[in-house]
């Protein structure tokens, strides 16, 4: 049972301007677990894209059964027997079982042009029952919990005779009763030979059903081991263990000293958040960390009024708020920058003025809703100046201005409306590292000042270089509160955001 | 969400009460009350038919359309048939008449119900045909109304001659220009019957009869009012002597009228429409038009359900049924035979 | 050195934004020159105030959808809503007698009704708005229909209801200068929305929402309300054109405007305003419509057949949008 099915080495990967993949290697043997695990952003996913066919590589090479082989696309992984399951489901909702797991081969009658349904039910029901799972090949998937859909895709994915299986965060959207069924599958399939590729952020799950542990750290291969010989300590450890430039860290007060200007009490929304409670101080930062998709973005969307909620009271200032969208929010004094700028934090089409007066358009109004433009233009003058935005002019569209530059504004536009609660969901995505100094700065002058800030990010250094306080979420969970002092460290807040509630 | 709730509700109310006005429209189309039934047609039908009488005999008339004043004249006229003869009748149309295959839906429906004839003003010469066959196959009588189709399903045909109307506005405007000088039409399109028809009838007779008219154009409007004023400005503009002007609908005649006012060429221009409706009477009785042909609408429906009536009983109708026209002006817009045929 | 830099790109971008406005204008008085050479009977005053007079209703219709356009949303109902518009004047003037400036705001109101009814049922139902007015398109069609009980309204008793289009206060003022008051309509219909669109606050939302309906929402703007008011504006102008109408017609005609709404959509589009929203401007508008009559009404001067008159200017949509395309890629 040792026979290495896939060999990676040397694997480079560059995207335009960054050096994703450098040197990696990965091997993965016949009936073995083999869990792949890094931060978000390790290079963990474009490795598995590169096995799969999704990217090419730009250098090295993949032996696959003592071959080398040139996977140029993700048919041509198909062909060999590598399949990956995504995390975002790719069933088609509407169809049968049957049908899902046969697309694209279905089979035929004799003349060509007729599909032989009989047929696909009865080698379905085959699969199923090798599987020993109880579904009808005909029931919609739609009919299907989520947790049976991902069962139909795996077993979608090992009609193609998979020799090779890539799980990409399986347990996600699973059930403890749920986890243990996907867990007696791959151990049928491991039985049955198939190497398995399992992405988790789950520690303990690593524990429980991997063979071999391979470590990833910003783009570059750290280790492998074998899971029995190691602990979830070292293994976090190896994940965040990059030099780490550990900054001044700010000035601290305790939460008791500062005056509260937020309070959220047991927010909910169904699936998604549970009962989120904190509070936010005068001048603070708070820094929101976790893994992606621990709900931290949800969290900041439903206090302000973006999504709805289930349960759950806001308070400003001690006074309890209703807020059923944005609009009330901002009445509120809180502002939200989103992550995803382009979409959803500013208009690329209209220029800087527009940009940085539309959350308070109505306070340019005059006379009969007259815009009083050469005041707005004086205080988009005013906001360019004092964040130092760079730009040739307030008429210029954003769209050609830098990623920093581009924030910078939409972090005017909330100043404009003079928001005293700020929400900050990835500030420095896609943004050089000179422009992100100086978003630090901008933020904690901000505090300085008196502004309240809520900061979410994916990057621990910058979480524990601008915070006074740091909430740890988990699977719409906080699962951590730690004040950032000399305790605080990049293992600790690892520790739990992969910390499974339950 | 209560927001949403409460306009469906008021739709609802709006489609209710909508319906229920319609109701009462169809009860007024039976002219006769039940007891009325008794023996007069049932003697004239032949053998074997003794429980029909109980029912009364049903007639659809599948017309061009419903909305202009036009077909509401010849429904008028059908009614008032239904009403003497005792009979049920439905009038329905497509909402333009450029919509031949909704008029063919309405057929279809029609022939379903199994009515003892049927009358039908055909959108498209051709298209019906297949239609008509089952009719045909079923025994169901069919009577053309208005236009006719290129098949002899139909038994009879009723209808206004509009070559011979539309010659005639020929010969009206020679006399009134003094048998020379530039003549202008417009015409609301140029595929159905009547607008072909009244086009042809008009410039043949011109070409043939008088020789040193000369037309200048021919447009299309759509019958259109709008437009129509649009199109006729811009003729006018293209043709500076123009000496008459000539509409071949009811839409096409007040975009003229209209064209005329706003260029200010009152009295230098020659105006001669058809159709008759409101605006076209007043224009008439200030001198802005010199007259009309007018085709008898109560007279189409009328004769048209008469003849269905006939038909379904087995009796002979003539092949083609003349329903009339009329010239109109200043000069006997008020008397009798007149005032019987147009409408406002 | 920063200040040249500045100096630079705000002349290239001058430049541009009224490259726009050139090549439509161009276009517009290319037609005019050509038409006048093919026939002296194009270039006179009367055609032209002609030509002008039959933009009128199809211009204000267009002015209305540029609003609506600009969100990134349509309006398909402009055109039977405006037949429902001047079939309520003609309830209000000419059967319930009222006096004439009653019925002229009832039947801006009933244009103002109708895109309120289209814009909640955008903004609060979150139905897409092609379908909203789909719906409300046959709705106000058959309203129309019943409540003018199928027969077209005459004016006959109101003469000054006439006036309003087709007198000329110009030509009371200036004798000669004969300009009919429905384009003086059209121009003041065409100021007011042009000061609405780029000087006002819900101008300003307009091309926000437009340009990014989600990012707007989330920097705190009652993003349903302005819709609603959006709609409503839309509305409004589909009222003043509905007035128009009735007066030129000195009639309401319960079965016209079906289709309408199409040529206004093409006089917005040529006009350079994009249909996926956050471009657009009112003077593209008016050059958009002018360029629609002013090339329908030069084809039927040189007696071009109808059939082909539709065919040319099917063409000339196609061209000015691809023209419009060729600019922004290379801009």
């Amino acid at each position: 049972m040792d026979q290495t099915l896939v060999r990676m080495e040397g694997i480079e990967k560059h995207f335009a301007g960054v050096h994703a993949l450098k040197g990696c290697r990965f091997d993965l043997r016949a009936g073995e677990v083999h869990a792949l695990v890094g931060e978000n952003g390790a290079g963990k996913s474009t490795m598995m894209k590169v096995l799969t066919g999704v990217y090419r590589k730009d250098e090295g090479s993949i032996v696959y059964k003592d071959r080398e082989v040139q996977i140029t696309d993700t048919r041509a992984a198909q062909k060999l027997g590598i399949g990956m399951i995504h995390q975002e489901l790719n069933l088609a909702q509407d169809l049968t079982v049957a049908q899902n797991i046969f697309i694209g081969k279905e089979p035929r009658k004799k003349l060509r042009f007729l599909l032989d349904d009989k047929e696909m039910n009865k080698q379905t029901a085959i699969l199923l029952k090798q599987m020993k799972l109880d579904i009808d090949p005909t029931t919609p998937v739609s009919e299907l919990t989520v947790a049976k859909q991902q069962l139909v895709e795996i077993i979608k994915a090992i009609s193609y005779d998979s020799q090779v299986l890539i799980m990409d965060e399986p347990t996600a959207a699973l059930s403890d009763s749920e986890i243990d069924e996907l867990f007696r599958m791959i151990a049928q399939l491991k039985e049955k030979g198939v190497g398995i590729v399992y992405i988790s952020h789950r520690m303990a799950e690593l524990k429980r059903i991997t063979d071999r542990i391979t470590v990833m750290r910003d783009g570059a291969y750290i280790d492998t081991v074998a899971t029995k010989d190691i602990s979830i300590d070292r293994i976090i450890a190896m994940m965040v263990g990059r030099d780490i430039y550990q900054p001044t860290r700010p000035d601290r007060q305790t939460s008791e000293q500062m005056e509260k200007v937020l309070e959220v009490r047991g927010l909910t929304r169904k699936n998604v958040l549970h009962d989120i409670s904190f509070s936010l101080g005068k001048g603070e930062i708070l820094g929101v960390a976790g893994l992606v998709g621990a709900g931290r973005t949800e969290t900041a969307r439903a206090i302000f009024g973006a999504d709805p909620i289930d349960a759950g009271e806001i308070y400003v200032h001690g006074r309890k708020v209703r807020v059923t969208g944005p609009h009330q929010a901002v009445k509120n004094g809180i502002g939200y920058l989103s992550e995803d700028r382009k979409h959803y934090g500013c208009l690329l089409d209209m220029d800087v003025k527009t940009n940085v007066a539309l959350a308070a358009l109505g306070r340019f109004r005059s006379f009969l809703g007259f815009m009083n433009d050469k005041r707005l233009a004086r205080v988009s003058d005013q906001i360019v100046e004092d964040l130092r935005v760079k730009t040739p002019g307030i008429n210029q569209k954003l769209k050609f201005l830098s990623g920093g530059n581009q924030q910078k504004i939409i972090i005017g536009k909330w100043l404009t409306r003079d928001c005293d609660i700020l929400i900050f969901d990835e500030p420095t995505r896609g943004i050089d590292i000179g422009a992100k100094n100086e978003i630090y700065k901008l933020l904690e002058n901000l505090a300085a000042e008196g502004k309240s800030i809520i900061m979410i990010s994916s990057e621990l250094p910058e979480i524990l270089r601008l915070s006074h306080r740091i909430l740890v979420m988990c699977e719409g969970r906080i699962t951590g509160e730690l004040m950032n002092d000399h305790h605080a460290s990049q293992e600790r807040i690892m520790t739990y955001a992969t910390d499974r509630f339950s | 969400m209560r927001k949403g709730l409460s306009i469906l509700l008021l739709a609802v109310v709006m489609v209710i009460s909508a319906c229920g006005s319609n109701g009462n429209g169809g009860n007024n189309v039976n002219g006769g009350n039940e007891p009325a039934v008794t023996n007069k047609p049932t003697e004239e039908t032949s053998n074997g038919v003794t429980d029909a009488p109980a029912e009364k005999m049903y007639i659809p008339l599948v017309s061009k359309g419903f909305q202009h004043q036009f077909w509401q004249a010849v429904k008028s006229g059908a009614e008032k048939a239904a009403a003497e003869l005792n009979v049920d009748i439905t009038f329905e149309g497509p909402e333009t008449e450029s919509q031949v295959d909704k008029q063919l839906e309405m057929l279809q429906v029609a022939l379903d119900k199994k009515p003892s004839a049927i009358g039908f003003a055909a959108l498209d010469s051709q298209a019906s045909i297949p239609l008509l066959q089952k009719a045909k196959d079923a025994g169901i009588p069919v009577i053309a109304f208005d236009s006719g189709v290129d098949s002899d399903i139909p038994t009879s045909l009723v209808t206004t001659d509009n070559l011979a109307a539309a010659g005639m506005a020929a010969d009206k405007m020679s006399e009134l220009i003094g048998g020379e000088g530039e003549v202008a039409v417009i015409v609301h399109d140029q595929t159905s019957r009547t607008g072909i028809d009244r086009r042809d009838g008009f410039v043949n007779r011109m070409k043939e009869q008088y020789p040193n008219i000369k037309i200048v154009d021919i447009q299309y409007g759509g019958g259109d009012h709008l437009k129509s004023t649009d199109l006729a400005k811009a003729m006018m503009q293209a043709h500076p002597n123009l000496k008459g002007f000539f509409g071949a609908n009811e839409g096409s005649a007040i975009g003229i009228i209209n064209a005329v006012t706003e260029m200010k060429a009152e009295g230098k221009i020659t105006v001669i429409g058809y159709d008759s409706g409101k605006a076209q009477i007043d224009a008439i009785k200030s001198g802005l038009m010199a007259g009309a042909i007018s085709q008898n609408p109560v007279g189409i429906g009328y004769e048209t359900v008469k003849a269905a009536v006939a038909a379904s009983k087995g009796e002979t109708v003539a092949a083609k049924i003349d329903s009339g026209f009329v010239w109109f002006d200043k000069t006997n817009i008020d008397s009798e035979e007149v005032k019987a045929v147009i409408y406002e | 050195m920063r200040i040249t830099e500045i100096a630079g790109v705000k002349s290239k971008f001058a430049v541009q934004s009224g490259l726009q406005q050139l090549l439509a204008f161009g276009s517009l008085i290319l037609l005019i020159i050509f038409f006048s050479i093919a026939s002296s009977n194009f270039f006179q005053f009367s055609n032209l105030v002609g030509i002008l007079l039959s933009t009128a209703v199809i211009g204000v219709l267009a002015l209305g959808s540029t609003f609506v356009i600009v969100t990134g949303g349509i309006d398909l109902s402009v055109g039977t809503v405006m037949t429902l518009c001047s079939v309520m004047t003609g309830v209000f003037i000419a059967m319930w007698g009222l006096p004439v400036w009653v019925g002229i705001v009832g039947g801006l109101l009933t244009g103002a009704v109708c895109g309120f009814m289209s814009g909640l049922a955008i903004a609060r139902l979150g139905i897409p708005p092609f379908i909203a007015t789909l719906a409300m398109m046959m709705i106000a069609k058959g309203l129309a229909l019943v409540i003018s009980g199928t027969k077209p309204i005459y004016f006959t008793e109101t003469p000054v209801f006439m006036k309003l289009s087709q007198g000329s206060l110009l030509g009371d003022i200036i004798p000669g200068f004969d300009i009919p008051n429905a384009v003086l309509v059209f121009f003041l219909a065409a100021i007011i929305g042009s000061v609405l669109l780029s000087r006002t606050i819900v101008g300003r939302y307009n091309f926000a929402i437009g340009s990014n309906e989600e990012a707007t929402r989330l920097s705190g703007v009652n993003v349903r309300n302005w819709k609603i008011a959006i709609y409503s504006i839309t509305g409004l102008f589909t009222g003043v054109a509905g007035i128009l109408m009735a007066s030129r017609l000195n009639s309401a005609q319960p079965s016209l405007g079906m289709g309408y709404e199409l040529e206004a959509i093409a006089a917005v589009v040529i006009g350079g305003t994009s249909l996926s929203g956050g471009k657009g401007t009112i003077i593209g508008t008016v050059i958009g419509a002018l360029i629609m009559s002013v090339l329908t009404n030069g084809l039927r001067i040189l007696s071009v057949p109808p059939e082909w008159q539709t065919v040319v200017v099917g063409f000339v949509i196609l061209l000015a949008v691809y023209a419009d395309n060729l600019r922004r890629r290379k801009a």
